[in-house]
């Protein structure tokens, strides 16, 4: 049981981190292949609190998230400056620098990590592996409806406009800086908390928990699962969050099958498996309206 | 005393060379400044061997505005057919060779089998991140085929240690300054006398006037890779030489620092590549002897192009990078 | 839309269901099957990733350690079996694969084969368990305080350093000691160790210079080093840094005494890449390659032939933690609680490094070996025996 709740927070993190860049990357259309970093931000700023201040879960919970949603606002002013692959490399070096930064300042454990932070805690209960599972996909739940919000409200056009022509979106009176501003803000105020989750589901962190390659897995997450939709998203995350304990049985060609996967679906389904257009996307959508034709008849 | 003492030899190095003229020109010129001379050239050898993996990724972009973190497998690739080559063959050109035509093939059938069909999807997202996976593919079978131990390149550098005044360049300095040098002016001569090099400058500037000027721009595409593949194998041999390692992963490091210097060099400027290339290196060499690692060496690259980048949002030296 | 959403949601519940099964029908393996005559042991190394060669070797000396122990009759009649997990040296795969062990694999024991994160990450979960690891190489101070089930076999750092500083000082003559390592707990813990002890011994110490994991060109650090006046570096390192600092020492002809430390103690990684330019380079580290002992002979000899090159100190440590747990079933019983109680009693115990017994908060206390490299080999150069240098602090 323990095993699968530790295999469900871990992939439930994966998915959460997932879904906020997919805000940022699938919805408004910007590159950020640094995500990590506010993972990273988030968790140290729990660990922080919690070891250093004495401040419990759910306080550093909240500090986290707006600590991640804070750097992402500097991102998202960057974001006005630079564009596509000048930000994309950006991205990539913000992620470098804040990693080095833990690694490097004696104040976040330098190179030595964080250890000793507590589990999350409701009154008596000491949350286990078994509550922290229900915690991470009780946020999954809770991320999943706010975007779907936002996808339907006004936020959601805008951002689609964006992505799709910023000239043209702001012609149409959009004011892109806010709503730019504001994808990035939310996406990385989604992955601060995400990091404060694994910061005490972990009880240890070190720099190295937030590098580059973790980065690379999320945006690998959401575009191979499909930019922009929610079910591809959650898809992409349980994937290759659960990859490598269920390939585990290839033991020495895990990296090995986990590049090619890549490889294929960005070959073959290069909107991603669940993305608009996709052609696993259009042959389900028309399984199921089918299927739902046939409920109607009855 | 707790240690037991059976022999005792201290490490002394006996070919330790300093000239009476070197001398008088350190005293001369301050010991700081003796230092400082020394860092730039340290700093300049480093930047040369960057230059030449960032010329292979450059090439890639000028034309395709692909992010080729793949291209650092080719690096990769080219050091372990080059070392195979260079085991059985004791010959450095057919080493060379070896890495450089396993390199052109391979960039070839990846630009044919993967890079051209996506890039018609308009997202620049999507050849980056079928880049990662190829990179990671290739990692690992370098892994499964030649095991995760390092192997030797053991060719020795015919050049001795040369002292200018105080300043020493070392045998693989010299090494690694000539043969980037000479790189840099071939690439130089493909580039401005050959006829497909000019293709691939007018394609890289402007890809739809090229076309429409009738230019073969799916012979150039195929140049462009090949030829990029070509310089990464080339620059993996040489340092796989220069560091006397063959491993799996040599190519993880230049994978995405090579990406900062492609962009500080403004994306798709070969020039701009080698001058951004010489920067880094020397930013490296200067923080490393003078203000101590503050921060990782990689953090660095990211951290002047972040600064540049803010100051300067098309890169160092402008060019065909999409700018706003 | 909504319709399509929730039917999307199901969707993608039934795959991770799907998914779920497949990890557990390829996972859950035969934990129950544990016949009395077999003793489970978990082990888990970094076997691919960045640092596929050290998780190589720690999994091959596993493997060796095993067979041989079956081989020689097992442990008094009982076979034991390997449950080998790789994981990448990644922390959240080390959490997982603790769950694994102690929840789903019928193990009885654990050894770590892999670097500080990943051990110091499970050690929680085996404690929570009570379940004994003995950690093989790892050097971070914290996984042994993690309760009373985690042991750490491999040298203290702190004590590492303190050593490295005794050979400095008394060996190599040291009157100015410049510092290069690499910016990680294993580089932080072995200055703290040798720059605590130099204090003591008034050995002149230069401020450290800290280099970083993939760090390649070394002349600018050594230039700065070399105009330091330092006649002696103590540089704890791992293989691939480390042989090219020595590379760059002999380029740039610096008279400086190299002293590194276990981080350089391999032949494939280090002493063939560095050649000849190792010569006359002193480390402290915990395997004797030049030991009279013939447990030292058969092993070096066994892993030499069963996988054609020479043991690193990464493959001793990972086959002395084997050895280590044997002798604690054989004293004391196959139950997770004997074999604790095994290991904690364990006293002056002969395995290719000398383990002298663990301390109250169950670091190793052993000799440390002194190695010069000569003609390509490391060589007997000293050993510290002093227990006032070799014995780890309490706090």
């Amino acid at each position: 049981m323990n095993y699968w709740a530790v295999l469900a927070t871990t992939v439930g993190i994966w998915v959460l981190l997932a879904l906020s860049l997919n805000i940022i990357t699938g919805e408004a259309g910007q590159p950020n292949i640094g995500h990590a970093a506010f993972f990273g931000i988030g968790a140290y700023t729990s660990a922080v609190l919690n070891t250093k201040y004495g401040v419990d879960f759910w306080g550093a919970l909240v500090m986290a998230l707006a600590a991640g949603a804070l750097m992402g606002a500097v991102l998202g002013l960057i974001s006005m400056r630079l564009r596509n692959d000048f930000l994309a490399i950006t991205t990539i070096g913000l992620n470098f620098v804040t990693v080095a930064i833990f690694q490097t300042v004696p104040y976040f454990g330098g190179a030595m990590g964080i250890g000793g932070i507590q589990p999350p805690r409701i009154g008596g209960l000491t949350f286990g592996p078994v509550e922290l599972a229900v915690l991470s996909w009780l946020v999954v739940a809770l991320v999943v409806i706010l975007n779907r919000h936002l996808q339907r409200a006004w936020f959601g056009y805008a951002l689609r406009a964006i992505r799709d022509d910023e000239a043209a979106a702001a012609a149409m009176g959009i004011d892109v800086r806010r709503y730019k501003v504001l994808a990035f803000v939310i996406g990385t105020g989604i992955a601060g908390l995400a990091g404060s989750i694994y910061a005490h589901f972990m009880t240890f962190i070190s720099a190295g928990d937030f590098g580059f390659n973790i980065s690379v897995t999320i945006l690998a997450m959401v575009v191979l699962g499909g930019r922009g939709s929610i079910p591809g998203v959650l898809l992409g995350g349980v994937i290759l969050g659960m990859a490598p304990e269920v390939f585990r049985f290839i033991s020495d060609y895990r990296l090995l099958v986990f590049g090619s996967i890549l490889v294929l679906v960005m070959r073959f389904f290069p909107s991603g498996l669940l993305g608009q257009g996709s052609r696993l996307q259009e042959l389900l959508a028309g399984a199921f309206r089918r299927e739902g034709a046939g409920v109607r008849v009855r | 005393m707790s240690v037991r003492k059976r022999e005792f030899d201290l490490y002394v190095e006996g070919r330790y060379r300093s000239c009476t003229t070197g001398l008088a020109l350190s005293y001369s010129l301050g010991a700081e400044s003796t230092v400082f001379l020394q860092q730039m050239v340290n700093g300049i050898t480093i930047g040369s061997l960057y230059s030449l993996v960032a010329l292979g990724l450059t090439m890639v972009y000028g034309i395709m505005r692909v992010l080729d973190i793949a291209n650092a497998g080719a690096y990769t690739l080219g050091a372990y057919l080059g070392v195979l080559a260079y085991a059985r063959t004791h010959s450095i050109i057919i080493a060379l060779l070896a890495g450089a035509g396993g390199a052109a093939i391979t960039g070839y059938l990846f630009q044919r089998a993967i890079y051209t069909p996506i890039k018609k999807m308009a997202d620049p997202i999507v050849p980056l991140v079928a880049s990662i996976g190829l990179f990671i593919v290739m990692e690992d079978l370098f892994r499964l085929i030649a095991g995760p131990y390092t192997i030797t390149f053991p060719v020795h550098l015919p050049l001795n240690r040369l002292t200018l005044g105080p300043v020493v360049i070392t045998g693989t300095q010299a090494v690694i300054l000539l043969i980037s040098a000479f790189l840099f002016l071939l690439l130089w001569i493909l580039l401005n006398k050959t006829k497909i090099g000019l293709a691939w400058q007018a394609t890289a500037q402007d890809t739809e006037t090229a076309m429409a000027m009738g230019i073969n721009t799916r012979s150039v595409v195929a140049f462009a890779f090949i030829l990029g593949y070509i310089f990464a194998a080339l620059a993996g041999i040489l340092v796989a030489i220069h560091y006397n390692a063959v491993f799996p992963t040599m190519g993880d490091i230049p994978s995405y620092k090579m990406l900062a210097i492609v962009v500080l060099g403004g994306l798709g400027n070969p020039l701009g590549a080698v001058v951004a290339s010489i920067v880094v290196g020397l930013a490296e060499a200067f923080v490393a002897g003078y203000i101590g690692s503050f921060l990782p060496t990689d953090a660095i690259a990211f951290l002047a192009l972040i600064i540049l980048l803010l100051v300067r949002p098309q890169g160092l030296l402008a060019s065909g990078g999409e700018v706003r | 839309m909504d319709e399509k959403i929730k039917k999307w949601l199901l969707l993608v519940s039934l795959f991770t269901i799907a998914l779920l099964m497949t990890a557990c029908g390829s996972g859950s393996g035969n934990g129950q099957s544990s016949a009395a005559k077999t003793i489970k042991i978990g082990f888990f190394a970094p076997e691919t990733g960045p640092e596929a060669a050290d998780g190589t070797s720690a999994y091959n000396a596993a493997k060796l350690a095993v067979e041989q122990i079956n081989a020689g009759g097992g442990i008094n009649g009982a076979k034991l079996e390997l449950v080998n997990y790789d994981d990448q040296l990644d922390t959240k795969q080390a959490v997982s694969i603790a769950q694994k062990l102690t929840t789903k694999d019928g193990v009885v024991a654990v050894v770590s084969g892999s670097y500080s994160g990943p051990t110091r990450a499970a050690a929680p979960i085996f404690q929570q368990a009570k379940m004994p690891m003995i950690s093989a190489y790892a050097v971070h101070p914290a996984i042994p305080r993690t309760g009373d089930y985690i042991f750490q076999l491999g040298l203290s750092g702190i004590v590492e350093g303190a050593a490295a500083a005794e050979v400095a000082k008394n060996e190599l003559h040291a009157k100015n000691v410049a510092i290069l390592a690499i910016d990680n707990d294993f580089g932080h813990t072995l200055v703290q160790g040798f720059t605590q002890r130099a204090g003591q011994i008034g050995l002149k110490v230069q401020e450290p210079n800290w280099f970083h994991f993939g760090d390649t060109e070394f002349t600018p650090v050594l230039t700065k080093i070399k105009n330091s006046g330092a006649d002696v570096l103590f540089m704890p390192a791992y293989a691939a840094e480390g042989s090219q600092i020595i590379r760059r020492i002999h380029d740039m002809g610096l008279k400086i005494q190299p002293l590194g430390t276990e981080g350089l103690d391999s032949t494939t990684q280090f002493l063939e890449v560095a050649g000849k330019d190792a010569n006359g380079l002193v480390i402290v580290t915990d395997f004797n390659r030049d030991s009279k002992e013939q447990v030292v002979k058969d092993f070096i000899k066994a892993y030499k032939e069963r996988y054609g090159h020479e043991p690193d100190m990464v493959a001793a440590s990972t086959y002395d933690a084997f050895y280590v747990l044997a002798e604690a079933v054989r004293k004391s019983g196959t139950t997770p609680d004997k074999i604790r109680e095994g290991i904690a009693s364990i006293k002056d115990f002969q395995a290719v490094s000398k383990i002298n017994g663990f301390d109250g908060i169950r670091q190793a206390n052993k000799p440390v070996a002194v190695q010069q490299v000569k003609d390509g080999t490391f060589r007997y150069f000293g050993e510290i025996t002093d227990p006032t240098i070799i014995t780890p602090p309490v706090n």
